[in-house]
């Protein structure tokens, strides 16, 4: 084998990572390494370019990849985002938002969702000290509290997110005594477990190595044309597709029938395949599996053999030498090479990482130049072990450290041997390394130093790479990046035989799957939504291949995201880009776009999948609505069928007490007809008059009236908005807000005793100008006092409980039984109503209410 | 006021991101998770407008780039350098660096750039703060030396070689030596050139003796050029081999054997195989002992045994009067058979076939044994298998009869080493 003559000039410093000290020569600029330094004994230094093997340009020839198959029948969600897991809002006195993992919210909202989970344990070990049903029962060895009236206190309220809740006397006791315990317990374990829990969804949406390889292939056909794709389908990604494409003489990729599967136990993670000695094989691998099968001259799949991992498998690779070799690395450290009638050697183990100490149990595994010597890689280096030496011994081929002028944090993504490509390869012996800054280079002869850096600034992992066959001979060879975003890099090495591999020509982004965007018509915006969230979806498969005989040469490449769909697109060559010719831009062909429509009609189809997250149902309304409920139950009932019986329209006096949703507030005619009227005058050039008569009204005696009113009409603005509001608290500031929590109600400022408000003493305290607006307002509040009038027209009061400010309770407090009851009742009956309404309902529905006190 | 503000401003981004960075827990670094944090954050104090422009304005840049738009990508990096005048100290002092990689870029390959904008460019960048001086002239002079302009390059260096700012540091200082290499490499080239003339010219004539007196005049200064690099850890190839080349036709074969002992033998450089090569070149030229070459082929085969001279070491060990050399001798043979990149190397198949009867007549069996053993179980399926009798028969049938016969000869019927059915059908094959 050839060895580069001369090496580039690169300095050798050892270290950790991120030494900055001393020149990083390796990475300047991209097109440092197109430069050749003049070979003075070939005596063409005055015309230096001419060793430059041609890198022409791959032109995409659509502006983005086209769906190739018809989208799956399964639907897809896209999973938790950064939104679902960060804290939302920065410290204000930080200059950049730092991430806060928002386990609070998760908390809460996992007691919401899963309370039984939660509270059941506790609830199974305090049962004999509730009682669910009937009044509370007197018992002298222990204290028996009764659950409903409790639940009635609570009254369908949801105290969760709402600052103006506010509780009983009794509520407040349960939870002063009953917090500690509660909340201990509870927030103490499953806090700890949930913080884990988000951590590590946290990482896997940082970085999902899962996928780390890809999960797609393309094991060639017996024709040059034609080939089989293979990758994982279905929701669960446990079915193996095996489809049949044929490219036609100009390029285009053709489906041809439906694809063949294999259902699997277990999500597919990683196909690889290979052509050995003119057999082809193909692994899978799943997370705790791995999976073996010979694929025939007709295509057909032929199992071999199937290989537990327990501690979880992370990398499987073929051997590009031995038909039927492979490497298998597990969560464990161990590296083994399993064939499938020797069974598995394991040729390492090491628990600990390469160079320092990392957490991650990532693992990789490839083979090198030598049969019988792979490369173990980890986050922090790769090195190349001989199954046949010692254990454990072997060379660091990269380091992650000064060696490389690695950054710091920076981290091994992926591990891969370049050569077994194509008849001639470029230096069987080199092998690419992906961090999640830099592509690196390095010849397993000259272990540690890159022969070439570059910077690939993806804006997500690069996981998956793949070099090809140059498109014609003496062309550079195209290696494509691919990230995990879905986005894309097409670089082109030269160099081969005796001359040091480099890039030729500069790199290449090609469009992602979200560039397709634009191919699709436009739609309504849910349905638009949903396309985007599909197109974006993260990638999980990459493959290209290189068809032999086209009319120009071309480049297939195919993309598999998570939501099972397969894009492909086409690159062409173009042929000798002149000095002058720029990139052109690509355009959609009606093909292309009638393939994108034919799609989305598909995809449009597909149910959307059920929402992640549905309001809770409260287990205490079905204790009570067995009790009071019924009633009104029966009676709409019993309207609904009379009116259906006499088939006449039902009416909402024949559905009896049930409670009418509230008419919407109307707008107060005030300033709408202010503003009407001047419009008018304005429009018919009469402004200056009308703001004269406006004037001249409000001066002089009638403008202390006016004030109020004014008032009340700025706030009723609000409230047309924001529900109901008192007019006389529209200028107030916003009520602190009393909490469940003793601490906040502390806080809150020492109010007057309510029962003293139906008093007048407080009345002096009240600036005289304000004292009718609170007379006024105080009159209208039907709770206020206790009023006969309240107990006879349970009708009015349910519709009025409802609109009924939650502070008002806390007004109410210690105050007649009889009140909160009502109250209670007309709350449930109101809740119910509620609850299929979604989440957002209860502090929406339930409209900001400000305490009278606090218009003092 | 405004320094110290800025260095408040930057002691807080600095922690800041080492915070946002390191969140992840392991200590990996996402290049991605600001993109995540933005996604999030609504409140907090947002990035100025202008930083907000600035960095919109980097995005395009660099997307133009890797789509090949080069006019596009010019005419925002226009905008671009606004960011010279940047409030943040730290942004403003990155800059420079960044334009420079960026603006380069787009000049090199911009179909309506020449060589005198870039020159323009360069010089501008250069001082553009000082940290980028060195670096951006070195850069500037390869630029130049790879579109042929060496006496501008030389000139260029020269000017950067004498440049000084403040203490001297380690990073400077290799930075200079690498100049002042790379203008010894410059020299080295219009040494060549004279000596090429030189070859042309009668040796007894007058000029001979003046042209020769000003070439060693010459490759003493160079030789001050290069020297200093090359005691630098590294990889040198370029620099070591022109210096060598210079030294040796001096005459000081002295001082070449000690650059290149130090050059393959120090603890401190990579392990490179050329520098092996180098070294054994220079020995062969030397016409040195067998022995000797032996032992730096013996090193050279510790690191790389499929290399390209290795079957000259077998050569050579097959010469030798020694008997380990003899067993080494088929040793180094299995070992460049072993790589992928070598199974078709009919040379080797030819000493192999040759040496193995050599050696099972010499009655060395034991020394194939030993070979054969940890190669008996992947062998026969890498190298003899039916589809390789097959190809092999079909591509190139001189390698696959020197193939047969060894397989043969390790497989075969009459063979006391182990048999496989797969060596037999490739023998019969064949």
């Amino acid at each position: 084998m050839d060895f580069p003559s001369s090496l580039p000039p690169t300095l050798f410093r050892t270290g950790p990572l991120g030494l900055s000290n001393g020149p990083d020569l390796s990475s300047t600029c991209s097109w440092r390494d197109a430069l050749a330094l003049p070979e003075p004994l070939a005596q063409s230094y005055q015309k230096g370019v001419s060793c430059v093997a041609t890198a022409p340009l791959w032109e995409p020839e659509t502006p983005g990849p086209i769906p190739l198959l018809p989208p799956g029948p399964d639907p897809w969600d896209p999973g938790v985002t950064a939104q679902d897991l960060l804290f939302r809002g920065g410290v204000s006195f930080r200059r950049k938002p730092q991430a806060v993992l928002d386990v609070t919210e998760q908390l809460s909202r996992f007691l919401w969702d899963h309370g039984d989970v939660a509270f059941a344990p506790l609830g199974k070990l305090m049962l004999e000290n509730f009682r669910l049903e009937g009044a509370r029962s007197l018992s002298k060895t222990k204290t028996v509290v009764s659950v409903k009236s409790l639940l009635q206190d609570l009254g369908g309220h949801q105290p969760w997110g709402c600052p103006w809740a506010s509780l009983s006397f009794r509520q407040r006791r349960f939870s002063i005594l009953g917090g500690p315990v509660l909340g201990t317990s509870v927030a103490g374990i499953l806090g700890e477990l949930l913080h884990e829990e988000l951590a590590l969804r946290w990482e896997q949406l940082l970085l999902d190595d899962a996928f780390t390889g890809g999960a797609m292939a393309w094991v060639p056909g017996r024709a040059p044309r034609e080939g089989q794709l293979v990758f994982p389908a279905g929701g669960a990604l446990d079915k193996l597709c095996f489809q049949q494409v044929i490219v036609s003489p100009s390029g285009d990729p053709r489906t041809l029938g439906d694809p063949g599967h294999i259902w699997l136990r277990g999500p597919v993670r990683q196909v690889v395949t290979r052509t050995v000695q003119g057999e082809s094989l193909l692994a899978v691998r799943s997370d705790y599996h791995c999976a073996l099968w010979k694929v025939s001259k007709q295509g057909r799949p032929v199992p071999l053999q199937v290989l537990q991992v327990g501690k979880g498998a992370t990398g499987i690779s073929l051997s590009p030498h031995l038909p039927g070799e492979l490497a298998v690395c597990s969560r464990s450290g161990t590296v083994c090479l399993w064939t499938p009638q020797d069974g598995l050697q394991q040729i390492y183990k090491d628990p600990e990482t390469l160079v320092f100490r990392d957490p991650s149990p990532w693992r990789w595994a490839d083979f090198t130049a030598h049969p019988r010597v792979l490369t173990v890689g980890d986050r922090t280096g790769v090195k190349i072990v001989d199954t046949q030496g010692p254990p454990g011994c072997g060379l660091l081929l990269f380091r992650g450290g000064a060696e490389a002028a690695c950054q710091k944090g920076e981290r091994v993504l992926l591990a891969q041997c370049l050569g077994g490509c194509g008849p001639e390869p470029l230096h069987p012996t080199l092998h690419l390394i992906l961090t999640q800054f830099s592509l690196y280079l390095v010849d397993e002869r000259l272990p540690l130093v890159p022969l070439l850096k570059w910077e690939h600034e993806l804006p997500s992992a690069p996981l998956f790479a793949q070099l090809l066959p140059p498109a014609r001979p003496g062309h550079a060879r195209p290696l494509l990046l691919g990230a995990q975003g879905g986005d894309l890099r097409l670089l082109q090495l030269a160099g081969a035989g005796t001359s040091a591999p480099r890039l030729a020509g500069p790199p290449q982004s090609l469009p992602s799957s979200s560039d397709s965007l634009s191919a699709f018509p436009l739609l309504e915006p849910k349905s638009q939504w949903r396309l985007q969230e599909r197109l974006k979806a993260p990638t999980i498969g990459l493959v290209a291949t290189v068809p032999s005989s086209t009319s120009t040469p071309a480049l297939l490449l195919f993309q598999l995201s998570a939501a099972g769909d397969v894009f492909h697109q086409c690159l062409r060559l173009q042929e000798d880009p002149g000095p002058d010719s720029r990139a052109p831009t690509a355009s959609w062909s009606p093909q292309a776009t009638a393939r994108c429509g034919h799609w989305l009609k598909g995809l449009l189809e597909v149910p959307s999948p059920p929402p992640v997250w549905t309001a809770p149902a409260f287990s205490h309304r079905r204790v009570l609505g067995c009790v009071e409920q019924r009633q009104g139950e029966q009676r709409g009932l019993e309207g609904l069928r009379a009116a259906m019986a006499e088939g006449r329209l039902l009416l909402r006096r024949d559905l009896g007490a049930v409670p009418s949703a509230e008419p919407p507030p109307a707008p107060e005619p005030g300033p709408e007809d202010e503003l009407r009227a001047r419009l008018e005058a304005a429009w018919e050039g009469r402004a200056a008059a009308w703001w004269e008569r406006q004037q001249g009204g409000s001066s002089g005696p009638g403008r202390r009236p006016k004030r109020p009113k004014r008032r009340t009409q700025l706030s009723s603005t609000f409230s047309s908005l924001s529900g109901r509001l008192d007019p006389s608290d529209a200028t107030s500031p916003p009520p602190s807000p009393r909490r469940a929590s003793p601490e906040a109600g502390s806080q809150a400022p020492v109010t007057p005793p309510p029962q003293k408000l139906t008093q007048e003493p407080w009345a002096q305290r009240v600036p005289s100008e304000r004292r009718q607006t609170l007379r006024d307002y105080m009159a209208k509040l039907p709770l206020q006092a206790d009023t006969p009038g309240g107990v006879s027209s349970p009708l009015s009061q349910a519709s009025s409980v409802q609109a009924t400010p939650s502070g008002q309770q806390a007004l109410q407090e210690g105050s007649a039984k009889q009140p909160i009851r009502r109250h209670t009742l007309g709350g449930a009956a109101v809740a119910s109503s509620q609850a299929s309404s979604g989440r957002a309902t209860p502090s929406g529905s339930q409209p900001p209410r400000k305490r009278p006190r606090m218009g003092f | 006021m405004s320094d110290f503000s800025e260095e408040l401003i930057r002691s807080k981004t600095e922690d800041d991101q080492e915070e946002s960075c390191v969140f992840s827990g392991t200590g990996m670094y996402f290049p991605w998770l600001q993109k995540h944090i933005d996604a999030v954050a609504t409140e907090g104090k947002k990035e100025k407008d202008f930083a907000q422009t600035t960095s919109a304005c980097l995005g395009f840049i660099r997307e133009a780039l890797l789509k090949h738009r080069w006019q596009e990508a010019a005419g925002y990096m226009h905008s671009y350098l606004q960011v010279l005048e940047d409030s943040d100290s730290q942004k403003r002092l990155g800059a420079p660096e960044i334009i420079w990689k960026l603006g380069s870029e787009i000049l090199f390959y911009h179909p309506k750039s020449n060589m005198e904008t870039f020159n323009t460019f360069a010089d501008r960048m250069k001082n553009m703060g000082v940290m980028n001086y060195l670096k951006i002239s070195l850069q500037h002079a390869l630029y130049l030396m790879h579109h042929g302009m060496l006496e501008e390059a030389n000139r260029n260096l020269s000017r950067a070689e004498t440049w000084r700012y403040g203490e001297k540091s380690s990073s400077q200082e290799v930075l200079i030596n690498l100049i002042q290499a790379y203008k010894g490499l410059l020299q080295y080239y219009t040494w060549s050139k004279k000596k090429m003339e030189l070859s042309n010219l009668d040796k007894d004539d007058y000029a001979y003796n003046t042209a020769s007196r000003t070439m060693l005049n010459h490759s003493w200064k160079t030789s001050v050029n290069l020297g200093a690099l090359i005691q630098t850890p590294g990889v040198w190839d370029p620099f070591v081999k022109s210096y060598v080349e210079m030294l040796e036709f001096c005459g000081d074969q002295d001082g070449a054997r000690e650059v290149l002992n130090n050059y393959a033998y120090d603890e401190k450089f990579p392990s490179n195989p050329n520098a092996h090569v180098y070294l054994y070149n220079f020995l062969k030229r030397e016409k040195a002992p067998r022995e000797k070459l032996i032992s730096v082929l013996k090193i050279l085969y510790q690191i790389v045994p499929s290399h390209k001279l290795m079957l000259e070491f077998h050569r050579l060990l097959r010469k030798s009067e020694k008997e380990d050399h003899h067993k080494l001798g088929l040793e180094v043979l299995f070992g460049v058979l072993d790589f992928a990149g070598c199974t078709k190397n009919i040379t080797a198949w030819k000493y192999l076939a040759k040496y193995l009867r050599q050696m099972l007549m010499g009655d060395h069996l034991a020394w194939v044994q030993e070979e054969w053993n940890s190669r008996k179980n992947w062998w026969p399926r890498f190298h003899f298998s039916s589809f390789w009798a097959k190809s092999d028969w079909q591509e190139d049938k001189p390698l696959a009869c020197e193939k047969a016969l060894v397989a043969g000869m390790l497989l075969g019927k009459g063979s006391r080493l182990a048999s496989s059915d797969r060596g037999k059908t490739f023998v019969t094959a064949a």
